[in-house]
């Protein structure tokens, strides 16, 4: 039977041809990544709803729906019940009753129900293939529901034949907008909300609301992230990795030990950070779908990674000296000048020196003593001056490259890396404020709260920058 | 709030207690603490503190804690008792030297609790100097030295060093205060049990109307109320002692029941700089530690995000239920035709007109008596009109791009009854000259491999 409408949000059915795209909108709209998209037709069995849920409150409804099989057939067996404009629901109504279990119109009942349950319709169509009459069937069958409708051109290849498909489409549909699954940002996707509430006066309000929900849905997903990304840089700097040992003297398989425990434990809490950043942007299915996202060969250890993601050998002095200089500057401050700024000075040389011998190295591998006799090594924090550098620069390429991705994306990310990135988002002024803190990070000592909120509100409009709108 | 409090939370947080719904629910049954993240925290611990295990972490840590103080402040007690009776004690020779004992309960506290009072200040340093040298600090490494299961499990509790900080100065207030007790219990049992000769005696060129006038000082938190407690100017002269000559003055023997006098001031003194003050410096160190638990809640690993989880609104997006999952079948269909032939009974195009049907035949060099454009807008009528007029071997031309749908296959079935064979031909668009995607003949191919029609037939 069909459900009499029971509730006032606004719903939408995406329906359409069989592969023309209607689980990769939903799966962008509803930003969910586990909807199974593929090339062959009859993928999507059953109609699906995909909620705009706060706190458990429905905001508006999504359908994914099986494409048209039998439309024809449906519209041969609707124009059969000769009636007036205001009794072609009651047929639709009648048709889906009547074949609710019969097997051939599956499909049909499936995508019809949620429209006559009060859904809106989105008419998927796609515009990189020729337009073509067996089309007409299908908006006729969606004309005969009497809701209201919208046509969404998709375009899953390059070629363009829009100009076509708008003359046919604005025959059937009051409104036809174009939106491209693969590539959504923010701003499209506002775009789309904005005509779907157009369908219907009394559904302008709680879509408007959706939008401001999902905008500050998009803040809470950045501010995530960039609160993930600041304990991950002060964890992984700050990180102490420690070994016992019986004998004498640690041997060298022990350093080499403590070494490479140190640089898993780094590699870990890099790759549970990626994890988490992933769920934050709804991409949980990532990983399943391909191993890791970025850097796979790209060790965080490898050369490879620190030409990339760090700084220059020449940037790290200008930095460190820059920060050394800054130190001294408060020195002189003090003296009001008696120093005749030689703080500044040797600030500048002391920390420009410990720059460029900190390029190298990642932490000094220390013999301590423990009670009882028995002796320990222990690695980090971290010296290494680029480390931290190289670590968030892989963050936050991580970061963007996630939140930008599709949710209707499939396939294993083509990721070409180079060192632009770093000019995208770290300049002088930056990488100043940026030494402050991970010399900090860099002491090993307990910071306050209030030192990594700062940090993270640095990184949050460093992901600002990059991500945009 | 109490360190109990810290380190349930701390468990809590560590063992993932509660889902972000079920936070966000709580958030929103306590939306009157939503601005006071600490007050919110200590509700949501206190909801949640019945999932620890028993004992939990912070049972099995103050009950250490608790006796490890208690051992520490009985051995501060006895220590003082037994200072005092030291101090206090008459050797038969020569008289106590009050100094001694004022050293120890006036200037040994001041000392101390000016120290406490820079740890105090530096305490919210992690690695505060000043607390290392807190008796409380190295008691206990002691103590942990000793074997005892506690031990471990005081390893696995990670607390805030600047929390450290301030149970070490507390416990330290508390050590001293009962150093203090002790040797106020020890003088007034010396009092009560011995006659006390004090005297007062120094190298320093000190008259005693500058020992007055210093002592008097020193009494200025009492001089006013108990004046019989501030010692006099006579008192003063006669007990003053210089130790050559190996015997007492005969004016200190004359008025020995005098001498006994000094107690009160000694009293008042150790009751007002070594306990009463020290006691306020407890309130303070308690105060403080209070400030830092609250401080620390803040700093725990998994607050701020059970606070954002609290505050923040639960927004989905996704599917409600699991999506009924396709299975495509790995199957190829084995009725394939690579080549056509030059002529062919019937050519049909669904949804193609009979025009572009001409232009494709030409492209392929296939000629045809008869052409029929079926599907698109025709009606069942006219398909079946044409399945009845076609016959012999059918080329259907098929739009390669568009997949099959059910309209097409039904077709399809109908027209392969009425012919001998149909040669399925998915084409591209014009504008590619016709030619069609290799993924999309595939998905033709496996549509295909689904049926079983012995007449159909795939051109690939």
């Amino acid at each position: 039977m069909v459900e009499e409408i029971t509730n006032t949000h606004p719903k939408f059915a995406v329906v359409g041809h069989p592969n023309k795209g209607k689980s990769s909108i939903v799966s962008a709209l509803a930003m969910d990544d586990s909807v199974q998209i593929s090339d062959t037709p009859g993928t999507t069995v059953k109609q699906r709803s995909f909620p705009l849920k706060v706190d458990g409150k429905v905001l508006y409804e999504l359908f994914d729906t099986p494409g048209f099989q039998r439309a024809r057939r449906v519209l041969a067996w609707l124009e059969k019940h000769e009636v007036s404009a205001d009794k072609k629901q009651d047929v639709v109504k009648a048709f889906i009753n009547e074949h609710e279990n019969d097997e051939r119109f599956n499909d049909e009942v499936q995508l019809l129900e949620p429209i006559m349950a009060g859904a809106g319709i989105i008419y998927v169509v796609d515009a990189s293939k020729p337009y073509g009459s067996e089309y007409e069937a299908e908006m006729e069958v969606l004309r005969w529901t009497g809701q209201p409708s919208m046509a969404l051109i998709n375009h899953i290849d390059e070629s363009d034949y829009s100009v076509e498909w708008k003359r046919a489409l604005e025959q059937y549909f009051k409104m036809v907008r174009t939106f491209n699954p693969m590539q959504t940002s923010l701003s499209q996707h506002v775009n789309i909300l904005e005509s779907m509430a157009q369908l219907k006066e009394e559904w302008i309000v709680p879509i408007k609301s959706s939008i401001a929900l999902f905008e500050s849905y998009y803040e809470q997903m950045l501010e995530r992230s960039a609160s993930l990304v600041t304990r991950l840089v002060y964890e992984s700097t700050s990180l102490v990795e420690k070994l016992g040992f019986d004998t004498e003297d640690a041997s060298d398989e022990d350093k080499e030990q403590i070494e490479g425990n140190y640089k898993n434990r780094l590699r870990e809490l890099e790759h549970h950070t990626q994890e988490i950043i992933e769920q934050v942007w709804n991409h949980d299915h990532l990983q399943i779908a391909q191993e890791n996202l970025t850097f796979d060969g790209m060790d965080l250890f490898s050369e490879e990674t620190a030409s990339v993601f760090g700084l220059t050998q020449k940037e790290l002095i200008v930095t460190g000296a820059t920060s050394g200089a800054v130190t001294g500057a408060g020195i002189d401050l003090l003296f009001i000048g008696h120093t005749l700024l030689l703080g500044s000075a040797i600030g500048a040389v002391v920390g420009g020196v410990g720059a460029y011998f900190g390029f190298k190295e990642l932490a000094e591998v220390k013999v301590l003593g423990r009670t009882l006799g028995k002796k320990y090594l222990q690695m980090g924090p971290m010296e290494n001056r680029n480390f931290p550098y190289i670590l968030l620069g892989r963050a936050l390429y991580h970061t963007s490259r996630v939140s930008k991705r599709s949710h209707a994306l499939r396939g294993v990310a083509d990721l070409e890396m180079n060192s632009t990135f770093k000019e995208k988002w770290l300049d002088d002024d930056l990488k100043k404020s940026l030494e402050k803190y991970h010399k900090v990070f860099r002491s090993g000592k307990e910071i306050e709260l209030e030192i990594l909120k700062e940090y993270e509100v640095l990184i949050q409009g460093v992901l600002k920058k990059l991500v945009g709108k | 709030m109490h360190l109990k409090s810290y380190l349930n939370l701390h468990e809590l947080l560590a063992n993932d207690s509660a889902s972000r719904e079920e936070n966000r629910a709580f958030g929103l049954a306590h939306i009157l603490l939503k601005n006071k993240p600490i007050a919110q925290l200590v509700a949501w611990q206190e909801e949640h503190s019945a999932k620890l295990k028993q004992p939990s972490t912070s049972e099995k840590f103050t009950s250490y804690l608790y006796g490890v103080t208690l051992t520490l402040v009985i051995l501060a007690f006895i220590l003082g008792l037994l200072s005092g009776i030291g101090l206090l004690s008459y050797s038969g020779h020569e008289p106590v030297n009050v100094i001694y004992f004022i050293a120890m309960v006036v200037f040994f506290p001041l000392f101390t609790m000016s120290l406490t009072f820079f740890s105090m200040i530096r305490a919210n340093s992690a690695q505060s100097l000043l607390v290392h040298i807190s008796p409380a600090f190295w008691m206990e490494k002691i103590l942990s030295l000793l074997p005892n299961k506690i031990q471990n499990v005081m390893k696995e509790i990670k607390i805030n060093p600047l929390l450290l900080n301030w149970i070490v100065i507390k416990r330290s207030q508390l050590i001293a205060l009962f150093f203090s007790l002790g040797l106020l219990v020890a003088l007034l049992a010396m009092v009560v049990t011995k006659d006390i000769a004090f005297a007062w005696s120094t190298t320093l060129h000190v008259t005693p109307e500058a020992f007055h006038s210093f002592l008097k000082s020193i009494a200025f938190a009492w001089r006013d109320f108990f004046p019989s407690a501030v010692p006099s100017i006579e008192l003063i002269e006669r007990s003053q002692y210089f130790r050559l000559g190996d015997k007492l003055s005969e004016e200190m023997i004359n008025n020995a029941s005098k001498l006994g006098e000094w107690w009160k001031f000694l009293a008042f003194a150790t009751l007002f700089y070594a306990v009463l003050l020290r006691f306020f410096m407890y309130l303070f160190a308690s105060f403080g530690l209070n400030r830092a638990i609250k401080k620390s809640f803040l700093t725990l690993k998994g607050a701020n995000s059970l606070l954002k989880e609290m505050n923040e609104p639960i927004i989905t997006t996704r599917a409600v239920n699991d999506e009924e999952r396709f299975v495509p079948t790995e199957e190829s269909y084995v009725q394939i035709v690579h080549t056509l032939d030059t002529s062919y009974d019937v050519v049909q195009g669904w949804a193609i007109s009979k025009e572009q049907l001409v232009v494709l035949n030409d492209s392929m060099s296939v000629i045809a008596p008869k052409f029929f454009e079926v599907g698109g807008a025709n009606s069942f009528e006219e398909d079946n009109e044409i399945i009845s007029k076609s016959h012999g071997e059918v080329l259907f031309f098929v739009k390669g791009w568009e997949p099959p749908t059910m309209d097409f296959v039904d077709y399809l079935q109908e027209l392969s009854h009425n012919v001998d064979k149909v040669i399925v031909v998915p084409v591209g668009t014009a504008e590619n000259n016709y030619e069609i995607k290799q993924s999309s003949i595939d998905v033709w191919d496996r549509k295909f491999s689904q049926l079983a029609e012995e007449k159909i037939w795939l051109k690939r």
